[in-house]
């Protein structure tokens, strides 16, 4: 073909920019990690990449090579946005116009014939191509053998095999990418029947108009036969629907069924390519997994495992993780108590030591337990074991309307509602989409699990129900259980009123079961970590002393004759904190909480932590003893003499903290994903607002009821 | 005729729903929504392509080339096959 779209000429300066494609699971975040250094989530499901990730290096002689990680697609007929993505940036019509000089594309080589389907649209895009040849080791166990060099001839591109998960096969892959950057683009290597391809040529010369090289438009023409639309990105294409039609009218006249021939047309030539370069041992039907999954999807059993599993993990979290939160605590205080020391008493020295180490340190000692759930998640995604969770909820997610995949961003959710948002680019059907969007935050994320610990730990008794499990692991088990039945019931309600709409159909790739890897679980854990400590060291950080600010100015004049405990009261209800908290107390109390509680509520709308920081914050600007937070709650009483803090209002305080959504960054990456501008906002606005009304109604009704059945509050 | 499969429909088909599990058969038209097709053909489940039920559940679990694929049933519905002779041994 021409070369009207080929790569532009280089200028020597600029780096080479490479886009890395592929099916979803073939290894593409690890190749990329592997070629750049640069540290990337790597997960055993279909679509942990759904943002664009970018990095680099350097060849040996200096040209610089940017790398674009692009989300994984099986084929360029984008059914997803994430699918959109890939397609746009491809073909140079994306926002940022970064066109890539040369194309790699991850192919599976255990799965090839599938894995070529999009390879053989991509050669035909007009732009220099590069194939991996990744899990070569998986394939050779599975007794295929591939004649690369045959390979190469038949498909006239390089190919290099690679082993991304050992970093074998990375050098060879990073010369053959300068290699491919200087050589003729690749072109369509079989034809079509001349029938058909005069049936589409009119289509072709209509897409080739709108700056389409001819390579690329021949593509398209023969990709839009089997799509029910033109995407966003053939907008321009004077009149397609129109052309598309009677393409398609053509096709049938002639007896061939249009939307057959793009699969069969590349389905037929990948066959022969494929007799002519691979050989495979006759395959035994069952393989491991196939055991493994007759346990894990087995129609009672499945669901069973899969309730074990969960109970684990949040015992685990909650029981594995105490004796490192006792030593971060510990040397907290210590180091708290010496500064205070070396510091003169006064408004300083109260700063030092109530502002900043009790308000952060009371969220640091989370940060074990963070470490744990997040381990826990990356151990289910790199597993194997979220695509089995997937298909196990499909018959529940059905039955409220949504796709068995939604359950995949629900789940991100229990670790952070913004990757979860972020994760439902891979649902193709919109209103599917936006309804997984408004519930993804009703899923208990890591923030809440600071004030779930706190209060718990502090309320309820460590009674021991069955092995492994405490009734602390139970109360912990039910507070998740409330967010995701309560995100299901509200999905329900959802896709029958404002998104309603029929469910799409369950398309689910099983990926085989896999040992996780330590270094790539050790690496996202730790990304975590520094996340949460960030946090901690800015956001928390800042919205303590400021609290503390409040809590501390103006100065009361107090009896100094009083006893301390007294002053110190005193104080905290002449404060701005005071003052406001007794404000706002009217709107608290019926949820049956003290004016403390309030503000500290209020504070924690910035980030759930806060509100363990808060509390921590008042309780050390109240208490000069070294008490642990834990234990001060526990003997907090009211000027009635009444204990404050009852498990009565633990739990519905806690069922406060599992229904608000109190966290800016879910609110703007709502906004960004369920379509931007003034309709993102809306969007947005009602998710916080029904939320806001389910956190308060249940709250309270907890309190209502458990007074009517005699508990105090 | 270069293009036969598109062109004839053969006998002794029935839905992939009603497939015999464990035995191979090859796909002989798919007729779901044009999304779910398309997406189906890129994953390998083709007018042509040889597949097989290794299980059923509340969705079906199919063998393709290797790869498995959970199909709601309701899709599988949609696919008709037809099925293979034993291999003999
Ligand atoms: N045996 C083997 N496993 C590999 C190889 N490369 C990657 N893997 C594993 O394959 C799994 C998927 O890898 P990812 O890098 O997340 O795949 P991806 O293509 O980026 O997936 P998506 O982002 O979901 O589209 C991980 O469990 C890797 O450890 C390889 O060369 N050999």
């Amino acid at each position: 073909m021409t070369a009207t779209a080929g790569p532009e000429r280089l200028a020597v300066t600029e780096p080479l920019r490479v886009a890395i494609i592929g099916n979803p699971n073939t290894g593409k975040t690890t190749l990329f990690n592997a070629m750049t250094g640069l540290r990337q989530r790597v997960g055993n499901f279909a679509g942990v990449t759904v943002e664009r990730v970018e990095g680099g290096y350097r060849m040996p002689d200096g040209r610089r090579v940017a790398v674009l990680d692009l989300p994984g697609s099986y084929s360029l007929s984008a059914g997803s946005p994430d699918e959109q993505v890939a397609l746009e940036v491809l073909l140079g019509r994306d926002e940022a116009h970064w066109r890539p000089h040369v194309v790699l594309v991850v192919a599976d080589a255990s799965h090839l014939e599938r894995n070529l389907f999009l390879a053989s649209q991509v050669c035909e895009l007009g732009l220099p191509v590069v194939i991996a040849l990744n899990q070569i080791d998986a394939a050779t166990e599975q007794g295929i053998q591939i004649d690369v060099p045959a390979l190469i001839h038949e498909i006239g591109v390089p190919i290099v095999p690679t082993i991304a998960s050992r970093g074998e096969g990375i050098e060879p892959l990073k010369q053959a990418i300068l290699i491919a950057a200087a050589l003729p683009v690749p072109e369509r290597r079989f034809t079509l029947p001349s029938d058909t391809a005069a049936a589409l040529a009119p289509l072709q010369e209509q897409i080739e108009r709108d700056g389409f090289s001819p390579s690329a438009a021949a593509m398209e023409a023969l990709r839009l036969l089997s799509v029910t639309r033109g995407e966003a990105h053939l907008a321009r294409v004077d009149e397609l629907p129109r052309h598309l039609e009677s393409t398609r009218d053509a096709l049938r006249a002639l007896g061939i069924a249009p939307e057959r021939v793009e699969a069969e047309a590349r389905y037929e030539w990948i066959s022969g390519v494929l007799a002519r370069s691979m050989v495979r041992r006759e395959r035994t039907l069952r393989t491991f997994s196939d055991r493994l999954d007759a346990v894990a999807l087995h129609r009672t059993g499945g669901p069973l495992l899969f309730l074990v599993v969960m109970a684990l993990v949040f015992q685990a979290v909650f029981s594995w993780a105490t004796p490192l939160q006792d030593v971060i605590e510990a040397v907290i205080a210590t180091i708290g108590g010496t500064i205070g020391g070396w510091l003169p008493a006064g408004d300083l020295r109260s700063l030092v030591v109530d502002g900043v180490f009790a308000g952060v340190g009371s969220v640091l000692v989370f940060l074990p337990q963070i470490a744990f759930l997040f381990a826990f998640i990356g151990v289910l995604e790199q597993s194997g074991y979220m695509a089995r969770a997937a298909f196990l909820m499909d018959r529940v997610m059905r039955r409220v309307g949504l796709h068995g995949k939604s359950f995949i961003p629900m789940l991100s959710g229990y670790a952070c509602a913004v990757p979860g948002i972020m994760a439902t680019r891979t649902i193709s059907d919109p209103k599917d989409r936006l309804a997984t969007i408004m519930v993804v935050p009703l899923m208990s994320c890591s923030a809440r699990l600071p004030v779930y610990t706190l209060l718990i730990g502090a309320f309820v008794p460590a009674l021991p129900l069955m092995p492994g499990l405490d009734l602390q692991g139970a109360t912990m088990l039910a507070m998740y259980l409330l967010g995701t039945v309560t995100a299901l019931a509200v999905a329900a309600l959802f896709r029958a009123t404002l998104l309603r709409g029929p469910v799409r159909p369950m398309i689910l790739e099983l990926p085989p079961y896999r040992w996780p890897s330590v270094r790539s679980l050790g690496v996202s854990v730790w990304q975590r970590c520094q996340l949460f400590l960030r946090r901690a060291g800015t956001v928390i950080l800042s919205l303590s002393i400021v609290l503390w600010a409040l809590a501390t100015y103006p100065h009361a004049t107090v009896d100094p004759t009083l006893p301390e405990a007294q002053r110190q009261e005193a104080q905290l209800g002449y404060s701005a904190l005071g003052r406001f908290g007794h404000a706002i107390e009217p709107v608290v109390r019926p949820l049956g909480y003290d004016w403390k509680i309030g503000v500290s509520i209020v504070a924690s709308f910035a980030a759930r932590e806060v509100f363990v920081s808060t509390m921590g914050t008042i309780y050390g600007v109240g208490d000069k003893e070294e008490a642990a937070l834990v234990d001060r709650l526990r003997a907090e009483r009211g000027a009635d003499g009444a204990l404050v803090y009852t498990p009565l209002i633990a739990v519905g305080l806690m069922v406060f903290y599992v229904y608000a959504l109190m966290c800016i960054s879910t609110i703007a990456v709502t906004v960004r994903e369920a379509g931007g501008g003034r309709i993102g906002w809306r969007w947005a606005a009602i998710q916080f607002g029904y939320m806001l009304a389910l956190a308060y109604g249940a709250a309270w009704l907890v309190i209502v009821v458990g007074r009517a059945m005699g508990y105090a509050a | 005729m270069t293009t036969p499969s598109s062109r004839e429909l053969p006998v002794c088909t029935c839905p992939l729903v009603d497939s015999e599990t464990g035995r191979q058969a090859t796909v002989v038209a798919i007729a779901c929504g044009d999304h779910d097709a398309c997406r189906l053909r890129a994953m390998g489940v083709y007018e042509g392509a040889t597949v097989s039920v290794i299980g059923k559940r509340h969705c079906l679990l199919v063998d393709v080339r290797g790869t498995r694929l959970a199909l709601g049933a309701d899709l599988a519905e949609g696919i008709t096959v037809r099925p293979q002779e034993r291999p003999k041994h």
